[in-house]
């Protein structure tokens, strides 16, 4: 039982040393493969192990016996500054191997503020950070998750990026990987024959070329047979997709510490500000006995004590009612607790949280997202006055007494009238707690959180200007003020953060110089509060010269080239149109379960939901 | 009803784990393994399972204790074999005993633990032998603690805890066993022990370069 003894002195230094030592239930030992994969998570440790899509990847890789993949993630500001003054590069935490002598190198892009720590985990590898620098001795650097749909402003650092659903893309990227380095082909041969796959984009055989007021003129390619439109990767029947039985247990606390299943993929609501509901379109269900199934094999795999399942709005699964029943009684017989996140509050939902929540009340969160009926109209929130209060109501009558409420602000055709309408919800459930219970109700909370609103390429919104940061501050002061109500708890997200995510999130190639920037100045962990650095970043886009309203500040053009055109999410720009201009006028649109809206994925699937239930209402 | 009590290894990268994360990995392997630990009643229900002399973050270990009750009898060699084929590399369950029912928790009769530490130095101390002794044979042994609640830090006599120390030079490591107070009447941390020696001897050595073994535990 032999440490590192380098590796050791700086674990007795560091808070939570326990995020280094990988050694968890469920890992996997390899001596001979042919590809070695490291999965590299630009965040600390305790919020990579949280993360699904780490599961599923690393069984499914893993139980392909040609690669051995390993985990990375990103060292806390402690162990960093250790390992910079130590010599020591960032290392798998399996075997302990250096990043840089990895085959392939993924990073996962959940959000956009990560990016600073993907360039700072490159160079804590040694690795160089464009991969135009990059020769055939470094690893190869691919990226994939949600914000690869748009990739451009990482499109410089990495080889290649999956786009959409990674679980049989990234086994063919390997395979091809293999085959290649037996042939002793270069990394270009390697890109040139995977490039025409679905899900596939290879940067370097793209280029824009911009107009002189900064808009993209063209995107040119430098490698014909390269596709000019690349069509996410879509696994077409997610029952029988490879799904983790026994994922890694955490020996440290992490977010989220419980077994989970996924109950499908995507959404028919049509939000139209959600970019999930977009790009994981169509929705996919996995069967009942399939999902009931995996929850007792991971239970029993795990030693887990909760059990979680997710999906976009869960609610929506088709057999909600006898999966959530049988669940129960399973968690019942394991002494297991059973969590649900984003429950459609209907009575049923009221029967279940009363028998899992039990006396222990923890607090019920609604999301009306906006103030007013025509502003989530808007936005298609398909929830009424009436569901919000009607729901809100039968919760303090069953003795929840912390509600908690999501609004987002600086939404396309906001006005104050829409954050007059929070304020007024805000005071309705007070006002109706104090006539259900009188002077005497005892302690009870409404908490109020609101976002800022951020647009996201593949949404109807791609095309919106974004609140300055001045008129999101000013619109959380007049909410402030309105909100000082007795029972009320206002709380707000950073305007920084959401300004510059915005300006990530909308990019182009020209944003990495920014962010290179930004790291060497010491941008680290941006999604963080404590640790997010406004002044840097101002400085960061001054120095590169990189006007950031030019992303964020204006409306775009519906016939201008976005830096994300070349990426189809199977979702057809014209949909995309037509739902804009529905919203702008503050018209609805159904949810695909009720009728076809023609999105356009029936192109490439079938959509099993479209319709289903046209007969009901609900 | 039944008591159990196993000895187990903490070994290796597992030793950056802390106590708490102990606990929750036992109280884990315990439902994997199909061992159902007795819980307690009421609002919050915890299984009847307790550490001996929890151990620091960073020692390693070949003795530690746990007891725990356990619904339905079982024998101390599935116990063992269950356990060691779903434990993390490190943890290895040496041996399992049944315990009379009545007798006080070995977390309240632990007295006793021994210490396997490695002090490397940039060169070799011959006089060792010597200077551990004068250690030893000071009227006070002085050492400082340093309370977390009060951001004070106290002096405090550790030598009637010492019980028994030696020490040997092997490659520029000093290897010290000590033998100390533990548990809840009387207990001395390793850490006193060590900074309180290495100032009486003038040894620079970085806290992060010394190991610390547990070696034995008294009940």
């Amino acid at each position: 039982m032999n440490t590192n003894d380098k590796l050791d002195s700086l674990l007795n230094k560091v808070i939570k040393p326990g995020r280094y030592i990988g050694g968890e239930l469920n890992t996997v030992e390899k001596i001979d493969y042919k590809c070695h994969f490291g999965f590299a998570f630009p965040d600390t440790y305790e919020i990579g192990m949280s993360y699904l899509g780490l599961q599923i990847l690393y069984k499914i890789l893993n139980d392909f016996d040609d690669v051995y993949c390993e985990r990375l993630f990103a060292p806390a500001l402690d162990m960093e500054k250790l390992m910079r003054e130590e010599g020591v590069s960032l290392f798998t935490i399996e075997t302990k191997t250096p990043a840089s002598e990895l085959d392939i190198l993924g990073f996962t892009l959940q959000y956009e503020m990560s990016y600073t720590n993907i360039i700072n985990m490159l160079d804590l590898s040694n690795i160089p950070v464009l991969s135009k620098d990059r020769g055939e001795e470094w690893p190869l650097l691919i990226a994939g998750g949600p914000c690869a749909f748009n990739p451009e402003p990482l499109a410089e650092v990495f080889d290649a990026f999956i786009i959409g659903d990674g679980e049989e893309a990234v086994i063919e990227f390997c395979k091809a990987y293999i085959r290649n380095k037996k042939e002793n082909g270069t990394k270009e041969q390697l890109l040139k024959s995977v490039c025409m796959k679905d899900g596939v984009y290879v940067p370097a055989f793209y280029g824009p070329v911009y107009n002189e007021d900064g808009t993209i003129k063209e995107i040119l390619k430098n490698y014909d047979a390269a596709p000019s439109i690349i069509r996410k990767a879509l696994v077409q029947d997610i029952d029988v997709a490879p799904y983790p039985e026994n994922p890694i247990v955490p020996l440290i606390e992490t977010v989220h510490d419980r077994a989970v299943v996924e109950t499908f993929r995507g959404c028919t609501r049509g939000c139209r500000f959600c970019q999930a509901g977009m790009v994981y379109r169509p929705v996919r269900e996995r069967s009942k006995e399939k999902i009931i199934d995996l929850a007792v094999k991971q239970l029993a795999s795990t030693g887990h004590e909760e059990l979680s399942l997710l999906s976009l709005s869960t609610s929506d699964y088709s057999s909600f009612e006898p999966l959530i029943s049988e669940l129960m009684t399973i968690c019942k017989n394991h002494n297991v607790a059973l969590s649900l996140p984003s429950l459609r509050l209907d009575s049923f939902s009221f029967k279940v949280l009363q028998e899992i929540q039990g006396f222990r009340k923890s607090g019920l969160t609604f999301a009306p997202e906006a103030g007013t009926q025509r502003l989530r109209d808007v936005i298609n929130k398909g929830i009424t006055e009436e569901d919000i209060y009607g729901s809100i109501r039968q919760a303090l009558e069953l003795g929840w007494n912390n509600i908690k409420l999501y609004f987002m602000i600086g939404l396309p055709t906001e006005t104050y009238q829409d954050l007059d309408g929070i304020i007024e919800i805000g005071k309705k459930i007070v006002r109706m707690n104090y006539d259900l219970k009188g002077p005497k109700g005892g302690r009870f909370n409404v908490t109020i959180s609101v976002s800022n609103f951020v647009p996201k390429p593949h949404t109807p919104f791609q095309w919106e200007c974004q609140d300055t940061p001045d008129e999101l501050i000013k619109k959380h002061n007049y909410l402030k003020e309105g909100l000082k109500i007795k029972h009320v708890t206002f709380n707000y997200h950073d305007t920084a953060t959401s300004f510059l995510e915005g300006v990530i999130a909308r990019g182009d190639r020209r944003v990495l110089k920014p962010i290179i920037r930004a790291v060497e100045l010491g941008a680290r962990f941006d999604g963080w509060s404590e640790h997010f650095k406004e002044d840097i970043w101002l400085q960061a886009f001054k120095e590169t010269q990189i006007d950031p309203c030019f992303y964020n500040c204006r409306i775009r053009c519906e016939a201008e080239i976005l830096p994300w055109d070349m990426i189809d999410s199977g979702v057809m720009k014209e949909f995309l149109r037509r739902e804009r201009a529905k919203a702008l006028v503050g018209t609805t649109t159904d949810d695909c379960r009720l009728s076809c809206e023609v999105c356009g994925l029936k192109r490439y699937t079938i959509c099993k939901q479209e319709g289903v239930n046209e007969q009901v209402s609900y | 009803m039944s008591k159990y009590l196993i000895r187990f290894t903490k070994l290796g990268y597992i030793k950056y784990t802390s106590h708490l994360d102990m606990l929750r990995l036992f109280k884990r392997s315990f439902k994997r393994a199909g061992i159902e630990l007795v819980y307690s009643q009421g609002f919050n229900p915890h299984p009847h399972m307790a550490f001996c002399q929890p151990l620091s973050l960073g020692y390693e270990s070949n003795c530690e204790l746990l007891e725990f009750e356990i619904n339905k009898p079982m024998e101390p060699k599935i116990i063992i074999t269950s356990l060691n084929e779903i434990m993390p590399k490190g943890i290895c369950i040496t041996s399992c005993t049944l315990l009379d029912e009545k007798m006080k928790s070995i977390a309240s009769t632990c007295y006793e633990a021994t210490y396997k530490i490695e002090i490397p130095i940039d060169s070799c101390m011959t006089s060792l032998e010597d200077l551990l002794q004068q250690f030893l044979s000071q009227e006070r042994i002085i050492a400082l603690k340093s309370s977390k609640k009060h951001r004070e830090t106290k002096e405090s006599d550790i030598k009637p805890k010492i019980r028994e120390m030696k020490a040997e030079m092997v490659n520029n490591i000093i290897i010290m066993y000590a033998r100390l107070d533990a548990g809840s009447h009387s207990n001395l941390s390793p850490e006193l022990l060590i900074s309180s020696f290495c100032e009486f001897a003038g040894i620079e050595a970085g806290r992060d370069k010394v190991k610390i073994t547990r070696i034995d535990l008294k009940y």
